[in-house]
């Protein structure tokens, strides 16, 4: 079995930056030998955990720092900001019936996030909020 | 990487098709979202996404997909997804738009459903 591979990025907000994280995590996958359709999902856990980050960080110059590590069996992504952070419970499930009558169609990602993964945690200070994220890839 | 997002449209009788490659973002779903008004507009109630070509699709893109859902259902249209890639497919089942919305797995699957 091949050694865990760790990628360690620092993106700052400007528009698709996620994309330039999603490569890198196909280029882990690639050198893992695990196939494209394998990591779908875990495409999708990166995009929106660092729209989330840069969106709601609430920083001056908002930057996030992601940070994959991923086997063959598993990926765990860590997504971190130094923003203002916020309170997790204070940010209810969408409901797609209100969402439809709403002018605010937003608000998916941490639901998403929740469903998609295999493990999700959230933290969240003044001086930033961490989200951990685990996918088996098997 | 990941392409530049493009768009085509094709109106097959009173049936529009729009179909996407590269990321939906907000972008992305501004420009599907535009697109549909102008044929709304005139009539159009029976729309076709074909997402086949979009790998990578973020739910800020997915949302401007839930005014659209949610104007054709008021007017008696319908929007049916088609070609969607798994991942995009598990998006749309968490945000329940499959209870407004069809899926099919070709345009060609869609029109039919649209014209029996």
């Amino acid at each position: 079995m091949k050694d865990p591979v760790t990628l360690k990025i620092s993106l700052p907000k400007i528009p698709d930056i996620e994309l330039v994280a999603i490569e890198g995590l196909e280029r882990l996958a690639h050198n893992l030998g695990i196939a494209n359709e394998k990591i779908g999902e875990a495409k999708v856990l990166v995009t929106e955990a660092i729209i989330n980050a840069l969106e709601h960080s609430g920083a001056a110059h908002p930057e996030v720092i992601v940070e994959f590590t991923m086997t063959r069996q598993e990926l765990t992504i860590l997504v971190s900001d130094y923003g203002k952070g916020f309170d997790p419970s204070s940010v209810k499930d969408p409901d797609l019936k209100a969402k439809m009558k709403s002018r605010n169609k937003r608000g998916w990602g941490l639901k998403i996030m929740k469903t998609m993964s295999d493990d999700f945690h959230l933290e969240s200070t003044k001086e930033g909020t961490k989200v951990s994220i685990k996918k088996r890839l098997t | 990487m990941e392409q530049e997002f493009t768009l085509t449209t094709e109106l097959r009788g009173d049936c529009l098709i729009i179909a996407t490659a590269g990321y939906v973002n907000n972008v992305g779903g501004e420009s599907i979202a535009r697109e549909f008004a102008g044929h709304f507009e005139n009539g159009i109630k029976k729309v076709i996404v074909n997402l086949g070509q979009s790998k990578v699709v973020n739910s800020i893109g997915l949302s401007f997909l839930i005014d659209i859902v949610d104007q054709l259902n008021d007017a008696g249209g319908k929007l049916i997804f088609t070609n969607l890639d798994p991942a995009v497919d598990k998006m749309l089942t968490i945000m329940g738009l499959f209870q407004f919305a069809g899926k099919e797995s070709s345009v060609d699957d869609a029109l039919k459903e649209f014209f029996v």
